[in-house]
């Protein structure tokens, strides 16, 4: 393949230190390499030795492939997904090709081991399902569950929050715990709450940004006038008095919600204090744009500043909504995405799958092209779960659901293909959890509980 | 798995219902799942997010599987309170009711609408970081674009303010601030802003002013609801909204936004405890031009003209496509309805058989009827041929093009809109495994209909899709873009079909079968309690909801009358009491 899968030649300054920590490599000491960093704050400073996790999400899975073999056998469409080597070293497969140019590993075969309760009926949907397993390692919560009108909702937090909000894994808070992003609004309607795929808990949802005139206000637009700033933080105690007096009003569900609106206020109160850890890198406010790989490009150099500026080390990025309606037009695609998919359009889904995982390359290109002056990208420092809500969308199979770990951040070893049908897809969970530092014991809940990882993908 | 949760045994219809409702479930299902009210109960009380809301099934009973209606009705309990947050509607237009017009319209956490409405979205979902980080900057922006123009502010305040603490300060956050929290400000939360109000002025009063608004805009009593009760004086089982509560209630439903100064004073006199005092406000109420645009709201979501939102077609394949087509198809129907709730006070049900209707002159072409004066910015009245194939909603672009495929027609969708949202029944979605392979765009021979048989054919499908598709094949005259024709796939059309085993000619025979369904009246109310209580009812309430369908057929099914019905309903003003926690 032709990223390079073995020691980069190079030395990173993420491995000085480690290796400054362990008590050798002393003669290249921290002064010289801070000279060499005279851009930094301290808070980026801090976080360039520690790892980036996010999660890229795209909709309605892949064309279907291995998991039926059957169809195969009798000449059918070929699997245009699963890797034919295994282990290190790999030839990246079609599908991949967008990839092929940057770091990353591949498990397949993976699928959810969640019970799936009778009750209420249809929570072995693909779509809901898939989506939240792949998402969360939990079921959907069967407690309020309605399969006919779509209402869902999940029983933890997902990944990209999971992480932001473990305890050992900022060591100092950076500006934003996470930032939460998306590309396509098309989302499929009959979902009350489907155009996002970060949760918080139960009917806890993360709306994605998808503008990315407001994502650079977000991450840019710190007021000057700093007094100012110091007083719209003071009024936030005015209004926390108040939601505490509220608080005692109301009963349990209530509590939890306004709790939870206290403690984003919190938050805030924290950011607007915080005179460090802005970001003076900012390019020029971009344009939006429906096209959607432009639009990715656009996201994903604005997220690449964050991460070069150490405004967060979290994110989660969907490309698209789970089971999305988006129309891809301009790959001559006429009906959407999601009844293309329920009708066995072979060879659109093909190219839609493409373009998707073409939007992923581009995606990881501008993460790659946003080096530090040590020579370290942003993709260097991340591990990527690039992944979708199940295996293929024709018959909405959680089957052989797509694993990539993008990135050779913290532990992850770039450049392997792990196999394993019908494993437990929280293995790949628990993989990335101890590859970016956290312990992780165990992951995976209500059938889906795992101690174990992929070992060939961890080392680094 | 369950068909409606009022319908147990109380009216003709479900008679028709129940074996096939029990064949879906065994069918639908491996599980086996039967039909439950206790279950059901549960499940809808949590959804809204309630706690506490299976304490109402033992008022359910379990005989809902019998034609046995000898039992005496239950008596009415109401559900457990919810607190919606303001929806992105409700925020902008209270924003402008407290600031004044012409302040930009700053980004909010977007709606979510389960179950159809955004006030079930608003009472079942928490904020998540980034939404209140919105609401932060939204009220710093708002209030300094206010402060900055001294007519502006002056306008607000109403007096100059010498001193940060003085009584021109006083009284304009107490006046305020019973806006912004639709009740009076308490003597702490006075004494708070007061404070904040001379802290944050640094010797200027009006920047002390400008502060304590903002921090009002953010305070949790003006970005949720709060509506709890207080004892019921007539039945201590229960609490009954307070004056205050009652204002927001009626104010969010008529207007969709926080009471004005006339409610509230009406509220501080105790006149909302009242039904007169009630009807008189509504009535003052709905004759506002705030009313329409509210009511607009309800139909919208009811309607679930969301789903128009992106629509696009192929202009080589459907010529009369143009994306000012699909907004037309959206304005066409906000016009009926206002025919219908405004400007003729008339039988709402009637939209679904109406020959009147509003057209521009993309829709007159694609209707082909005669619209002297329409152009693509006029809309003007136009009838529908009594000999024609249109009548009523279900035969207009809205609902024919929103239930169809880019390049190819759904019956499935078209029958199941005519289920949930016409006659509020519920569909259940087919088994994960079903085979849903059906590729009406191969090349292969017969019309759409032709293929769609696989349904019947197939015993597993056929359980759910003998009670969807027969309503919409009605409709298969119509393309997706609701444009008549005669051909599928050069084949002739078939577009007979049935509802609940009544054979049907064509969408005409429909509509006219809709004149007299006793559903679609009751759907319209039920919907329109959902959407103002921020919850799917709880079974225990269905004795209060059946007095408000009675109402309303009383009215001769008048939409004003069904809110002045409604929100003079013991089930709009009682709320069960909640276990506070310590």
């Amino acid at each position: 393949m032709s990223h390079d899968t073995k020691q980069r030649g190079r030395l990173s300054r993420r491995r000085v230190l480690r290796g400054a920590a362990m008590g050798g490599a002393v003669a290249l000491g921290l002064p010289l390499l801070e000279a060499m960093l005279p851009r930094r704050s301290a808070l980026a400073e801090a976080a360039a030795s520690e790892p980036i996790f996010g999660v890229f999400f795209w909709a309605n899975g892949l064309p279907w492939h291995a998991a039926h073999g059957e169809m195969q056998a009798q000449g059918g469409y070929p699997d245009l997904w699963t890797p034919a080597q295994t282990g290190l070293g790999f030839t990246p497969s079609e599908l991949m090709t967008p990839l092929a140019a940057h770091p990353f590993s591949v498990i397949t075969g993976l699928e959810p081991h969640t019970d799936v309760p009778d009750e209420p009926p249809g929570q072995s949907d693909g779509h809901m399902r898939g989506f939240m397993v792949t998402m969360t390692g939990d079921r959907i919560r069967p407690d309020g569950f309605d399969h006919p009108s779509h209402t869902l909702t999940a029983l933890r937090p997902t990944l990209d929050q999971y992480v932001a909000n473990h305890d050992a894994f900022y060591a100092d808070l950076p500006r934003f715990r996470s930032l939460v992003l998306g590309v396509s609004p098309a989302r499929f309607h009959d979902y009350g709450h489907w155009n996002a795929i970060s949760y918080n808990g139960p009917d806890s949802l993360n709306p994605p940004l998808m503008n990315p005139v407001q994502l650079h206000s977000l991450l840019f637009d710190v007021p000057d006038d700093l007094v100012a700033v110091g007083r719209r933080a003071r009024l936030l105690d005015a209004v926390m008095d108040d939601a505490n007096s509220l608080r005692a009003e109301l009963g349990s569900v209530d509590r939890q919600r306004l709790e939870a609106h206290l403690e984003h206020m919190a938050e805030i109160q924290r950011r607007l204090e915080l005179s460090s850890g802005t970001c003076d890198l900012a390019p020029p406010v971009p344009a939006d744009t429906g096209d959607l790989l432009l639009k990715t490009e656009i996201m994903a150099e604005l997220l690449a500043v964050a991460l070069q500026c150490g405004l967060t080390r979290v994110f989660s990025f969907m490309l698209t909504s789970p089971a999305t309606t988006h129309v891809f037009q301009n790959l001559g695609v006429v009906n959407d995405m999601h009844a293309v998919c329920h009708a066995g359009e072979w060879n659109q889904i093909k190219s839609v799958s493409e373009y998707q995982l073409q939007a992923f390359g581009r995606f990881l290109d501008k993460l790659a092209a946003s080096v530090d002056p040590m020579g370290d990208s942003v993709l260097d420092r991340a591990v990527i779960f690039g992944t979708s809500e199940y295996g293929e969308g024709w018959q909405h199979s959680v089957k052989e659901t797509p694993v990539v770990l993008a990135g050779r951040g913290g532990a992850l070893l770039p450049g392997v293909h792990a196999r394993e049908p019908g494993g437990n897809i929280s293995k790949a969970h628990v993989t990335m959890l101890r590859a970016v530092g956290l312990t992780t014991p165990t992951f995976g809940w209500n059938g889906g509980e795992t101690s174990e990882q992929f070992d060939a993908l961890l080392g680094g | 798995m369950y068909i409606h949760p009022l319908d147990h045994g109380a009216r003709p219809g479900w008679r028709v219902l129940a074996p096939l409702a029990l064949l879906l479930a065994s069918a639908c299902y491996q599980g086996g799942a039967t039909l439950d009210a206790d279950d059901t109960t549960g499940a809808t009380a949590s959804d809204a997010g309630d706690a506490g809301g299976s304490s109402d099934a033992d008022a359910t009973g379990d005989d809902d599987d019998d034609d046995d209606d000898a039992e005496p009705p239950p008596a009415f309990k109401p559900g457990v309170p919810v607190m919606p947050r303001l929806t992105r509607a409700q925020y902008l237009s209270s924003i402008e009711a407290l600031l004044g017009p012409e302040l930009p319209a700053p980004p909010t956490e977007p709606d979510t609408n389960p179950y159809l409405f955004y006030n079930i979205g608003a009472a079942s979902t928490t904020l998540s970081e980034l939404g209140a980080q919105q609401y932060e900057e939204a009220a710093d922006q708002l209030s300094a674009a206010v402060f900055a123009d001294a007519a502006r502010r002056e306008a607000l305040v109403g007096c100059a303010p010498a001193s940060p603490t003085d009584e021109c300060v006083a009284g304009f956050l107490a006046a305020f601030g019973r806006r912004v929290y639709r009740r009076p400000l308490t003597e702490v939360e006075q004494q708070r802003w007061l404070g904040f109000a001379d802290e944050l002025a640094a010797g200027d009063a009006w920047q002390g002013l400008r502060y304590v608004v903002a921090g009002m805009l953010q305070s949790p009593y003006f970005l949720y609801r709060v509506e709890r009760g207080e004892p019921d004086p007539v039945d201590p089982s229960r609490r009954r909204y307070t004056s205050w509560e009652m204002a927001s209630r009626v104010s969010f439903l008529l207007w969709n936004q926080g009471p004005d100064d006339e409610l509230l004073d009406a509220a501080a006199s105790g006149a909302l405890l009242t039904d007169e005092g009630l009807r008189a406000q509504a009535e003052r109420m709905l004759a506002d031009e705030r009313a329409r645009a509210a009511v607009q709201g309800f139909f919208a979501q009811y309607l679930d003209l969301a789903r128009l939102d992106g629509v696009t077609r192929d202009p080589e394949r459907y010529p009369l496509y143009t994306p000012a087509l699909i907004e037309a198809m959206r304005t066409e129907l906000e016009l009926l309805v206002d025919d219908f709730v405004h400007r003729r006070d008339a039988d709402i049900r009637g939209i679904f058989s109406t020959r009147h209707t509003f057209v521009n002159d993309e829709l007159a072409a694609l209707y082909e009827v005669e619209a002297e004066g329409a152009s693509p910015v006029t809309f003007v009245p136009a009838e529908l041929p009594e000999d024609g194939v249109r009548a009523g909603l279900l035969t207009l672009g809205a609902f024919l093009t929103m239930n169809a495929h880019e390049t190819y027609n759904s019956p499935t969708a078209r029958g199941k809109y005519v289920r949930e949202r016409v006659l509020c029944e519920v569909i259940p979605a087919p088994p994960a495994d079903v085979d849903l392979d059906l590729d009406p765009e191969d090349a292969g021979e017969g019309t759409l209909r032709d293929k769609l048989e696989a349904h019947r054919e197939n015993p597993v499908c056929a359980s759910c899709h003998q009670y969807i598709d027969p309503p919409g094949f009605l409709f298969e005259h119509f393309d997706p873009i609701g444009a008549y024709r005669t051909l599928d796939n050069g084949l002739p059309i078939d577009a007979s079909g049935a509802l609940d085993g009544t054979e049907l000619a064509d969408a005409r025979a429909l509509a006219e079968l809709l004149k007299s369904d006793e559903r679609v009246g009751e759907c319209i109310a039920t919907q329109l309690y959902r959407h103002a209580s921020g919850r799917r009812e709880v079974l225990s309430e269905k004795p209060g909801l059946d007095a408000i369908h009675e109402g309303f057929a009383e009215s001769g099914f008048r939409f004003n009358a069904l809110l002045i019905t409604l929100i003079t309903s013991e089930a709009f003003r009682t709320v069960a009491d909640e276990e506070v926690l310590p």
